[in-house]
Formats: C-alpha cells, sequence, structure tokens
C-alpha cells in the first residue's frame, strides 16, 4: 500500500490570529516522522489542519493513496477519516463519561470501519490488555496512563492508515512517557502505520522517528532528513540540548 | 394515613406521566444544552394533533401518538437546523438568545392553536379513560397506569437507544466533546439534529399521554414549564432513568401538596423543587457535570 502525505505552503490561524506560515512537510508512507517544537508554535493547528478541524487559508495537503491524490485541505473531516487518518489528540480528548468499550466503539463510528469492528477490537485490546480489563470503566475514572492508551485505542478502531500524534507525553511521568511512545513505535513496526508526531519532549520522540522538522512561531525551521542530523542542528541545541541562547 | 398511601401511590402514577412528558427535554436540554423552553409547547401541539386523528377517525389516542411521532421528528429537526443557522452557530451568548427563540416558538404555537381550535377544552376518548381500577380501598384510574406503562416503555427505548446504537453512543458523546467526536468522523451538528428530532418525536407519544390524561387547552404548556425543566435539572442533565426518578419524586410531592393544602399549592411545588435543586445540588441528583 503506497501512501504520502506532502503539505505545502500551509497558512492558517485563528482569525487575525496567524498559527502556521507557508508550512510544507511531507510523510512517504511507513515512516515515523516527528514534529517538534515548543508550547505555542503552532504543532496541534498543524495536526488539525491536516485532520479537517481547522480550515486551511493557503496551500494544499496532499494525501497520496496507490496513486490516487486526495487534497485534505478541501475535504471534510468525516472523509478524511474514511481515507484512513486518525487523530490522537492533544489532551487525549476521551469521552469521560462513557465506557472504555464506549469510547473504542465511537473510534468506529463510520461505516467503512464498522465492518472491521471485531477485528479492530481485537487489535486494541491485544496491544492495551488494560483496556479489555477495563472496557465498563468509565473513561473519566482511569488513570492518565490507561487514558493515553484508549485515546490511541480509539484512533486505531478507524483502521488507519495514516496516525497523526499529538503530544502524547503530556501530563504522564517520565516512566509512562516512555512507554507510550514506545508502543507508538511498535505500531510502526508491527502494523505498519505511517505516523506523524507532534512532540516537545525531544529525547523521547527522536527514540521511534527516522527524522523530524522543528515548527518556531508557526514556520518550519528545520527540516533534517535523520534523526543525527537534527541532533547536530544548531536551533535544536539551543532549544532543546541545553546549549546556551 | 390511609390518604397519605393514596397521595403517594397516585403521586408515583403522575410522576411517571411527568416523567414521559420530560424524557425528551432530557435529551435536548439535557445531553444538548439546548434551552428548549417551548418543548411543553410542542407537547400541547401534540395532543391536538392527536385529538384531530381520534376526533375524525376514533383512532385510539396513543395509536394516533404513533402516527404522529414521524411527523414530530420532521419538525424537530427544523426546528433545530432553525435554532442552529440563528443562534447556535453564533457562539456563546447563544443560550439566552435561544431562550428568546424557543418563547418565540412556544408563543406562535399557542397562537396558531387558539386561532384553530379556540380556548375551549379538548379531550379524547378510549376505553380506558373515565374507568377506574379498585385496589383495596383505593381506585386507580386507568389512564394514569396507561401513563404509567408508557413512561417505563420510554424510558426503556431511549435507554437501550442511547447506550446501544452507534448514533446513540454519539448523542452522548456530543455533549462531552464536540471536537473530539469530529475526530471520529461523526458531524456533530448532525449528531444534535438528529437527536433533537428524536426528543421531538417522543413528544407524539408524550402528546397523547397528556390528553388522556385531562383534557388540553392551547397554554396548557405554561403549567409544564416548570414541571419539564425541574425534572430535568432535578435528574441530572441527561440521565434518562434519573429522568423517572426525579419525576417521580415530583410527582409524589405534588401530590400530597395536593391532598394535604389544595390544589392552588401545587403549580408552585415545581419552582420551589427546581430552585432548591440549583441552590443544594446543581449537578442533580445523578448528576453529569462533576
Ligand atoms: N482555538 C484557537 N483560537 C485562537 N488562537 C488559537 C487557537 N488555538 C491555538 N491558537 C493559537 O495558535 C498558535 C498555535 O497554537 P497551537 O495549539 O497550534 O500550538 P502548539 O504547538 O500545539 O502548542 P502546545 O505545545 O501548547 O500544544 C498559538 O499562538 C495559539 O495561541
Ligand atoms: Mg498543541
Amino acid at each position: 500500500m503506497a501512501l504520502s502525505l506532502v503539505i505545502s505552503g500551509l497558512d492558517a490561524g485563528y482569525g487575525a490570529v496567524k498559527a502556521l506560515r507557508g508550512v510544507s512537510l511531507n510523510v512517504r508512507g511507513g515512516e515515523t516522522v516527528a514534529l517538534l517544537g515548543t508550547n505555542g508554535n503552532g504543532k496541534s493547528t498543524l495536526m488539525k489542519c491536516i485532520a479537517g478541524l481547522v480550515r486551511p487559508q493557503q496551500g494544499s495537503i496532499s494525501l497520496d493513496i496507490d496513486g490516487t491524490t486526495h487534497d485534505l485541505a478541501r475535504l471534510s473531516a468525516e472523509d478524511i477519516v474514511d481515507l484512513g487518518v486518525a487523530m490522537v489528540p492533544e489532551g487525549r480528548r476521551l469521552f469521560p463519561r462513557l465506557t472504555v468499550l464506549e469510547n473504542l466503539m465511537l473510534g468506529a463510528f463510520r461505516k467503512a470501519a464498522r465492518r472491521n469492528i471485531d477485528e479492530n477490537l481485537k487489535l486494541a485490546f491485544a496491544t492495551f490488555p488494560v483496556l479489555k480489563e477495563r472496557q465498563s470503566q468509565l473513561a473519566g475514572t482511569m488513570s492518565g496512563g490507561q487514558q493515553q492508551m484508549l485515546a490511541i485505542a480509539r484512533a486505531l478502531m478507524s483502521s488507519p492508515r495514516l496516525l497523526l500524534v499529538d503530544e502524547p507525553s503530556v501530563g504522564l511521568s517520565p516512566l509512562l512517557v516512555s512507554q507510550t511512545i514506545t508502543k507508538i513505535g511498535e505500531l510502526n513496526q508491527k502494523l505498519g502505520l505511517t505516523v506523524l508526531m507532534a512532540e516537545q519532549n525531544f529525547n523521547q520522540a527522536i527514540r521511534i522517528a527516522s527524522r523530524g522538522y522543528i515548527i518556531v512561531h508557526g514556520e518550519i525551521v528545520v527540516a533534517a532528513k535523520s534523526v543525527d542530523e537534527l541532533k547536530g542542528n544548531d536551533i535544536v541545541k539551543r532549544l532543546y540540548l541545553g546549549g546556551a541562547a | 394515613m390511609d390518604l397519605l398511601l393514596d397521595a403517594v401511590v397516585i403521586g408515583v402514577l403522575l410522576g411517571c406521566f411527568y416523567g414521559a412528558v420530560s424524557i425528551g427535554l432530557s435529551v435536548s436540554f439535557g445531553l444538548l444544552d439546548v434551552p428548549h423552553v417551548a418543548h411543553p409547547a410542542f407537547l400541547v401541539l401534540a395532543s391536538y394533533g392527536v385529538y384531530i386523528i381520534n376526533e375524525h377517525y376514533g383512532i385510539d389516542p396513543l395509536v394516533a401518538g404513533l402516527l404522529i411521532t414521524p411527523l414530530f421528528f420532521v419538525l424537530g429537526l427544523v426546528a433545530y437546523r432553525l435554532y442552529y443557522e440563528t443562534f447556535e452557530k453564533r457562539g456563546t451568548d447563544a443560550g439566552v438568545r435561544g431562550i428568546a427563540f424557543f418563547f418565540g416558538v412556544a408563543f406562535i404555537i399557542e397562537v396558531l392553536i387558539i386561532m384553530q381550535f379556540g380556548v375551549d377544552q379538548r379531550s379524547v376518548t378510549a376505553t380506558y379513560i373515565g374507568k377506574s381500577w379498585r385496589i383495596a380501598d383505593m381506585r386507580i384510574p386507568y389512564r394514569m397506569l396507561v401513563a404509567f406503562a408508557v413512561a417505563a416503555a420510554l424510558t426503556i427505548v431511549l435507554t437501550l437507544y442511547l447506550s446501544r446504537t452507534f448514533m446513540g453512543r454519539a448523542i452522548r458523546a456530543v455533549a462531552q466533546d464536540q471536537e473530539a467526536l469530529r475526530l471520529m468522523g461523526v458531524n456533530p451538528i448532525k449528531v444534535k439534529q438528529w437527536a433533537f428530532g428524536i426528543a421531538t418525536a417522543v413528544l407524539g407519544i408524550a402528546g397523547a399521554l397528556l390528553i388522556i390524561v385531562a383534557p388540553v387547552e392551547p397554554t396548557l404548556d405554561r403549567a409544564y414549564i416548570g414541571r419539564t425543566f425541574c425534572v430535568v435539572v432535578m435528574a441530572g442533565l441527561g440521565s434518562m432513568s434519573g429522568t423517572i426518578v426525579a419525576a417521580i419524586i415530583l410527582g409524589v410531592a405534588e401530590s400530597i401538596v395536593l391532598t394535604s393544602f389544595g390544589a392552588s399549592w401545587a403549580p408552585a411545588i415545581s419552582f420551589a423543587m427546581l430552585l432548591g435543586v440549583l441552590a443544594v445540588r446543581p449537578q442533580g441528583l445523578f448528576g453529569r457535570r462533576s
């Protein structure tokens, strides 16, 4: 299955606030790409543009699947889910007063997803066994780590090819961050999922990413072809590796 | 003592009836946050629809109620669209202006009913209206038993719908996080519109109960604003079984006050309880807001 995401010249914002300026970025099938940036630099906005939650003002988001190109900038969030794009949002955004199982079932709302619901449920439970044990518990009563697992599992329920993960480390203890990142790496390795992950935690992100971008004030300032190139970059050293400001 | 027992039994049945007329509101206001003060006006409108069918074709009022549910479903879809396009879409102060919108709708419905039917009371005929069931020393009107059974059925059907179907789960989720729902490929506006349609469709049957329990008049909706909102808020917005429990509490309270202090106090009960709940336990008995 050939897949690629090519974003070019993307501008987006909220009213007078410009959040993205001329963003260009690409992800090839099977890759795990990191989108790095500190608070308020536009990571979530970019993710939301891809998922169809925020309409870009300019530019294109082309998703190429088996030789057919779709411009996500013109499609609704519903259509984008049908194309196989799923997002694990920042802050998890579960439905707290629904059970674990009900949250998972909502992940399979789309007609196409309902056909694979049994397989996907099995996959979700196999990936995160604790969810199976707690399937009738209210999502809001689970621990932060379990909630993050549920958020990822819920995204898997729509049979995605491209998984967008927005800051999975937020609000988790270092150990859980590490476990969560490892799981995302496994999804990429074992299921062949293509992953674009926004993170602030540089060292964790590069454990599973093969390359990455740095976004500052809505602009891509570094596009590195490898993790080593990222580590060697001056901006990265200044922002993440404790170099002098 | 016997008098009290009487009051409680009648109160429970009355409460079930209140539950049936409130349960739609516990979807539209409880789950969707739409300040639907025209809910009782729609209810009365449904009663008149049932009245027409019963009067002209002699069809049983409950069957008539079922017959008009598709019509009311569509009415709900249209009403929500109108509300969404003119108010909700524009954002933050939608709540207050929404109340004005629905008061307007309620007023228009009242006027239309008066123009068509005048201000006289209307009632329906059915075999179970006017007869009573004697048990021990009590006389329980059959129509109240019908209300009881229908309320139970409505609650069960709605609860199953909301918990077992994809759309039902989406309806409960839309109250919790609309943006997250969009990520699941669900359009929250369509979900809300559908849910509002269902909440209104239920009024077809509730309207039948209203006119089965007692004759209706065009302004009867005013007596039910306090009651329905009291029940839904007391239930804790959005809980179906909670709605029935809260309705029974209101029914019993009204019934006891009625037998001990007289009928003129009964309408004040719901407002007093509504204020009491808001002051003491604003999240309701089975509250969703924590
Ligand atoms: N709904 C909104 N309305 C107005 N401005 C917004 C909105 N969401 C984000 N912004 C602004 O857009 C800019 C980019 O925000 P964004 O959430 O994309 O950043 P981020 O990199 O994801 O930050 P964080 O690490 O805190 O999640 C910020 O200046 C933010 O204040
Ligand atoms: Mg963010």
